[in-house]
């Protein structure tokens, strides 16, 4: 494939991810800030959120284990997860985090467990979602091309 | 704690908290920004410095409050996140109030009423929603004049 057919395939990849909802604006942010002096800025953040999410993903799964829940431990990790997640642009699992939190104020087990499971699910969505857009990314670069900026009507 | 103004240690440049380089102003504002949380550290890091801001970071409150005792008048300005594990950013408000003049900015992704309240009526100068807007720290160092021109007074 050429590079011009992989830019306009990366183009309209990460277009369908802010219009589905998965990254917002923040994201661009992000991008934005990516220069010359630090050329895999998003990549590194991007990474750095992966690991943070899946060790307050584990960490919220062993608190729901427990006999006697802990919810104000469980909303302290589900509030960490909100601010990273809405840091770097990851929509919907922020949007996930407030439902979350709403049922750990009520102490709300089943409903509770099953904000955990929509997180889980949003998060390891909008992780393979940005690991191949950054695949994509890197693949232009490695064939010697530009990656194209995104203009977004926000 | 890590030290991010290229210089790979603490600059005493500006120790007397006097504008040196006034016509670059804001540019050079020294600001220690603390979150436990890494991503979003890193991604304050980066437009701070982007501000053309001189950027120290910790990942925790007592930390901090100790690199603030140790170098005192090297800093303008203190960004905060509010829910850190051990000592919280109201805890750290309130000890940089009684100790030091700095101008505290909370931030946090709680955006509660009651929380924004708390942290008004503990002297924060500004509170701020995460997640934060690089447009929005470009606006910081009103804080900064706004706190010299009331001492001045």
């Amino acid at each position: 494939m050429e590079v011009g057919q992989m830019q306009r395939r990366l183009v309209d990849y990460t277009k369908s991810l802010f219009m589905e909802g998965f990254l917002d604006a923040q994201f661009l942010q992000l991008q934005q800030l990516q220069d010359e002096s630090n050329p895999d800025f998003v990549v590194e953040v991007v990474s750095l959120f992966f690991d943070d999410s899946e060790k307050l993903l584990n960490d919220l799964t062993m608190a729901l284990d427990q006999p006697n829940v802990d919810f104000k431990k469980v909303d302290a990790h589900v509030h960490q997860l909100k601010g990273s997640s809405s840091s770097i642009g990851a929509q919907r699992v922020k949007n996930a985090c407030i439902a979350f939190r709403s049922f750990c104020e009520e102490q709300n087990i089943d409903a509770t467990l099953r904000c955990l499971q929509q997180v889980k699910q949003e998060y390891y969505l909008v992780k393979n979602k940005l690991e191949t857009m950054l695949r994509l990314e890197q693949q232009i670069v490695a064939a010697g091309g530009s990656i194209p900026m995104i203009e977004l009507g926000f | 704690m890590n030290s991010s103004n290229g210089n790979g240690s603490m600059s005493t440049a500006s120790s007397s908290g006097a504008w040196n380089g006034r016509d670059q102003f804001p540019a050079g504002l020294r600001v220690l920004v603390v979150d436990d949380d890494q991503t979003c550290l890193m991604v304050f890091e980066k437009m701070l410095k982007t501000c053309l801001y001189q950027v120290t970071k910790c990942n925790k409150a007592e930390t901090a409050l100790s690199v603030l005792r140790e170098h005192k008048n090297e800093f303008d300005i203190v960004i905060s996140d509010v829910h850190m594990p051990d000592m919280d950013g109201f805890e750290l408000l309130k000890h940089i109030n009684s100790e030091m003049d700095l101008p505290v900015i909370l931030i946090s992704a709680d955006a509660r009423k009651q929380v924004v309240m708390k942290g008004v009526t503990y002297g924060a100068c500004d509170y701020l929603i995460k997640p934060v807007r690089i447009e929005t720290l470009k606006n910081i160092w009103q804080h900064v004049v706004r706190k010299k021109a009331r001492n001045t007074f």
